[in-house]
């Protein structure tokens, strides 16, 4: 297969990409040092963990942080290879190629991030393949090119083990090209930090609104598939900082979104006004 | 009912009543009692159109008064009338006056109508079924017995005249607003607050005592009463949460049990109030809102000297900072609670017992046995002590918290407490297993490796009765891996709902195919011909298939609790198949030489996986020997004659054919594997669970290399095979 080396993009192509301002992020453990090992040796890394716990976070803060570019594609079951890979468009009456994401990021030295790997199908997935072992090329079989990963490129995903099921599950072949880091919830005091860093909730406050997130993770598995993400305290913390009451807050931002059964909210109801003073 | 028709009725009504003098009175008293255009005038005249007969309508003429629901009540009269005949409207009649229940009318029209024979027999039971949980029990009570009893008026009868255990246990489960309404609620509240499942059970009746009045825990397990008696019923709720969350607080910061020692029975009590408040302090500083929770409770005045009274001002005291009270013990026991280390559950003992000791030099008489623990959401305290060692005293506490003992005993061994008996179901006869009288369903060819024939009709096949063992066995099993059954039933669920496929290429749908779309132009483009499919569409999957589920019962099974797994594994799918009503067939298989082949039928195709065979998946045996052939040939016999587009047989196997008639082991997995080729040839998937060491190389000889899956332990079964099923079924 002969190898056609495109003249590399402006440089314009990706400046959209990249991260200027630090974002927040507040380390809980060895992931900073483990995903930049990763990226040293430009590995393919999948980041696990419930939903809301700052997987996404903290992959805009390790682009910061390289200075890379950062295109992320959000995963869904309609997805095909070709929406990530690119195809053929028409302009004035003459096919023309168009970069997908990936081959974008592939191209120019990106991180591309793929979110909720698991909701693509099976067969969209395996595209990746290529890439995440020490080929690091991108076939593009339409072309009918092989484009080598520039140096730069690194491959991010992430996935909820929470809703792992045969339905929706990663290949083995998949999981086992990826470098993984651990997403849980972090201890309370840390949690409470971070509320109140990105909701403006009082220190108080964010402690208590942790007390809360903990009674909904007792009932994982005992009728809730997940327990309140750091993500659902910011937001009630937010409402809270807009004067509405704490009770209220809590209601719509975490006991709401969590479950529909009647008889399950009742009793996270009931255990949230424990918590409260 | 509009007044002008109302009169008109009664007029009506006289004239036709004209001539019968008992009712002509009736109707004038009646008319005289309640409004003349009240609905009753509807009823009567409803009651008198379905001939109800003179007594039926005497009775409903003089229950007649100013109150409302008369109308509904005459309708549904006519109606049990019609279905069943007068007399038993009369019964009712009388039943309702005595009850004075108005909503019970549709529970009991639709027992007149649905299952005639068994009204009278369900109407004895009303009062019962009203007692112990309203009209809404009772309409449960009615839908239960039609339900379970099928089209079969016999069981019916059972059901109704409460022979059935069902009957009766649907009759326990106690009032609307008991524990039972809201038992689910505070398992989930006690979770959230714990980190981990409590383990609720309603406090069994001691047989002969009134029912228990608090909360009690013993070994673990959380005893709620049924019912508090006596608490409005608007706290009832907030008062089995207050218990829950007092028990809450005992699990977290409880002590180990103390030795009761020669403590007396009111130093008993003050150290168990001591303890109660100690944990409280430090749950509430845990979750302040707590205090919310409990303080309305907390009800004592600061009055009276009784021991009684004095327990409860006491509590109230420690609980409540700002409470104040003057009485001297009170004030001392704040005093030297306060001064105590709340963290340090042996203070408390120490403080009760120098307190009991004051309080029994005040000469106060306390009985230990009337007392009962106030507030009403603590519990009996008798968790905190260890009876070990102790000779056993005919008090009433003790006596319970052995039988609450006895109930964590049971469950932990599996079985159940007497009360559960089996099913009714259950009385089929025992049968002795494989016995020549049998039903012959089958007879098979074998393979003979030595000669390299099929042998005709070589094996038999025969259907064994079922052994029938206690279906909540089933139940148990199920709630003892509740995780893993709630991920089989959301892949139940998603497999119901069907994905969508995604069609590409289409003539039409709702989004262009670009691909198919810049295909297109070229063609155009080239001169071509176009073909216009350049459309996205999303078509729902259809599910057709059915299913034989291969269970090896064999004496080999027994190791290593392999059919234990299994029951586990098929329990969980039979349990989430009633969301997809796929038509699974379960059958059990055991050989005892080649002319008896033995074939449990659990469950059949299209049977709901309920109690019976649930009863028969417990009543399951390991014996006898792994005749692998024969079963399935069987199950693809089967599966032929179902019409599916996919048909399925689930072996699970240790992948190790042999029996007591077979010398030569390959002989019999030789025989296996063309069975399994000769079912792949017709169109009839088989899949084999393959367990145990080694069985993998057993298992390709078998199934073929792609043709079964590997279990390493047995224990790993049933979380692998729902997912199969549902992965193999989707396809």
């Amino acid at each position: 297969m002969p190898m056609t080396k495109l003249a590399p993009e402006p440089s314009s192509a990706v400046g959209a990409f990249v991260i200027s301002a630090e974002p927040y992020y507040r380390a809980v453990g060895d992931e900073i040092a483990v995903y930049e090992a990763a990226y040293s040796e430009r590995l393919p890394v999948m980041l696990k963990g419930p939903t809301g716990c700052g997987k996404t976070r903290f992959l805009e803060y390790m682009a910061w942080r390289l200075r890379r570019p950062l295109i992320t594609i959000a995963a869904s079951e309609d997805m095909t290879a070709a929406d990530l890979v690119g195809r053929y468009l028409l302009l004035s009456g003459e096919t023309v190629w168009r970069d997908g994401p990936l081959t974008l990021a592939v191209r120019e030295g990106a991180i591309c991030y793929i979110d909720e790997i698991v909701e693509a199908r099976q067969d969209t997935t395996v595209a990746i393949h290529p890439l995440t072992d020490a080929r690091r090329v991108l076939p593009l079989e339409k072309r009918n090119e092989q484009i080598a990963a520039h140096p730069d490129f690194q491959l991010a995903i992430s996935y909820n083990p929470g809703y792992q099921s045969a339905v929706k599950d990663l290949k083995e072949s998949t999981k086992q090209r990826f470098v993984a880091i651990h997403f849980g919830f972090p201890a309370s005091e840390v949690e409470a930090e971070i509320v109140t860093r990105e909701s403006g909730a009082d220190a108080k406050l964010a402690r208590l609104l942790v007390l809360v997130a903990e009674r909904s993770r007792n009932l994982r598995g005992h009728g809730l598939e997940e327990g309140a993400s750091t993500r659902m305290l910011i937001h009630a913390g937010r409402l809270a900082r807009q004067g509405l009451p704490l009770k209220a807050a809590i209601e719509s931002a975490v006991v709401l979104p969590l479950t529909d059964e009647d008889e399950l909210r009742s009793a996270l109801r009931e255990a949230v006004d424990v918590c409260l003073p | 009912m509009s007044a002008r028709r109302g009169t008109s009725s009664v007029a009506y009504l006289a004239a036709r009543l004209s001539g019968r003098t008992a009712l002509e009175s009736a109707l004038a008293a009646a008319g005289r009692r309640a409004s003349e255009t009240g609905d009753w005038v509807e009823g009567a005249d409803a009651l008198l159109h379905a001939n109800a007969g003179e007594a039926a309508l005497l009775a409903f003429l003089r229950a007649v008064d100013n109150g409302e629901g008369f109308g509904a009540a005459g309708v549904a009269l006519a109606g049990i009338c019609r279905e069943t005949n007068a007399g038993t409207a009369l019964v009712a009649i009388e039943a309702w006056q005595r009850l004075g229940r108005p909503r019970w009318w549709p529970a009991l029209t639709r027992l007149a109508r649905e299952a005639p024979e068994s009204f009278a027999l369900g109407l004895h039971q009303a009062g019962v079924a009203l007692g112990a949980g309203g009209e809404s029990g009772f309409a449960d009570f009615v839908a239960v017995g039609l339900k379970a009893s099928g089209n079969d008026p016999a069981r019916r009868q059972r059901f109704f005249a409460l022979e059935d255990p069902l009957a009766r246990r649907v009759l326990s489960r106690g009032e609307a607003d008991g524990f039972g309404a809201n038992e689910r609620r505070l398992a989930a509240f006690m979770t959230a607050l714990l980190g981990r499942a409590p383990f609720l059970r309603p406090f069994p009746a001691p047989p002969g005592r009134p029912p228990a009045r608090r909360v009690s825990i013993a070994n673990g397990v959380i005893l709620f009463p049924g019912s508090f008696p006596g608490a409005p019923a608007e706290t009832i709720e907030r008062l089995y949460r207050a218990a829950a969350a007092h028990a809450v607080a005992h699990r977290l910061f409880g002590a180990s049990p103390l030795k009761l020692g020669a403590l007396k029975p009111l130093q008993v009590a003050l150290i168990g109030l001591m303890e109660d408040a100690r944990v409280e302090i430090l749950a509430m500083a845990r979750f302040p809102g707590l205090r919310r929770l409990w303080a309305p409770f907390h009800t004592a005045r600061p009055e009276g000297g009784t021991a009684v009274a004095l327990l409860a001002r006491m509590a109230r005291a420690l609980f409540e900072p700002g409470f104040h009270d003057s009485h001297g013990f009170v004030v001392k026991a704040r005093r030297l609670f306060d001064e105590a280390d709340v963290t340090d559950p042996a203070a408390m003992r120490a403080i009760g017992g120098l307190i009991g000791n004051d309080l029994g030099q005040m000469r106060v008489q306390f009985n230990a046995r009337d007392w009962v623990i106030e507030p009403a959401y603590r519990d009996d305290n008798l968790g905190l002590w260890e009876f070990e060692g102790e000779p056993p005293q005919s008090s009433e506490a003790i006596d319970l918290m052995i039988d609450a003992a006895r109930v964590r005993q049971e469950q932990e061994d599996g079985r159940v407490e007497p009360s559960a008996a089996p099913e009714s179901v259950g009385r089929a006869r025992p049968a002795p297993p494989l016995s020549d009288e049998s039903i012959v369903l089958a007879r098979y060819p074998e393979w003979d490796r030595a000669h390299g024939v099929e042998r005709l009709d070589w094996t038999c096949v025969r259907a064994t009765l079922p052994k029938i063992g206690d279906a909540r066995r089933i139940d148990a099993l199920l709630d003892s891996a509740p995780d893993l059954r709630r991920r089989v039933h959301r892949l139940a669920r998603s497999a119901r709902a069907g994905r969508l496929t995604r069609l590409r290429r289409q003539a039409e749908g709702h989004d262009l195919d670009v691909d198919a779309l810049v295909e297109e132009a070229v063609r155009l483009a080239t001169g071509d011909t176009p073909e216009g499919r350049v459309y996205r569409a999303n078509a729902p999957r259809v599910r057709d298939l059915a299913t034989v589920v291969l269970i090896d019962a064999s004496e080999s099974t027994r190791e290593a609790s392999v059919l234990e797994m299994e029951r586990l594994a098929v329990s969980l799918l039979g349990d989430a198949l009633d969301a997809t009503h796929d038509p699974v067939a379960l059958l059990a298989f055991a050989s005892d030489g080649r002319e008896r082949v033995g074939l449990t039928r659990v469950k059949d195709f299209d049977e709901p996986f309920g109690v019976a065979a649930r009863s028969r998946l417990a009543g399951l045996e390991s014996g006898l020997s792994t005749r692998l052939g024969a079963a399935l040939r069987h199950a693809g016999a089967e599966l032929e004659r179902r019409r599916a587009f996919r048909r399925l047989v689930l072996v699970m196997t240790d992948a190790e054919p042999s029996d007591i008639d077979v010398t030569d082991p390959l002989d019999l997995v030789e025989d296996a594997a063309r069975a399994m080729a000769r079912l792949r040839d017709r169109g009839i998937d088989v899949l084999g669970i393959a367990m145990g060491k080694g069985a993998a190389e057993r298992a390709t000889r078998i199934f073929g290399r792609s043709g079964y899956v590997t279990v390493a332990s047995p224990s790993e079964l049933p979380s692998r095979f729902a997912d199969l099923y549902f992965r193999l079924s989707r396809r």
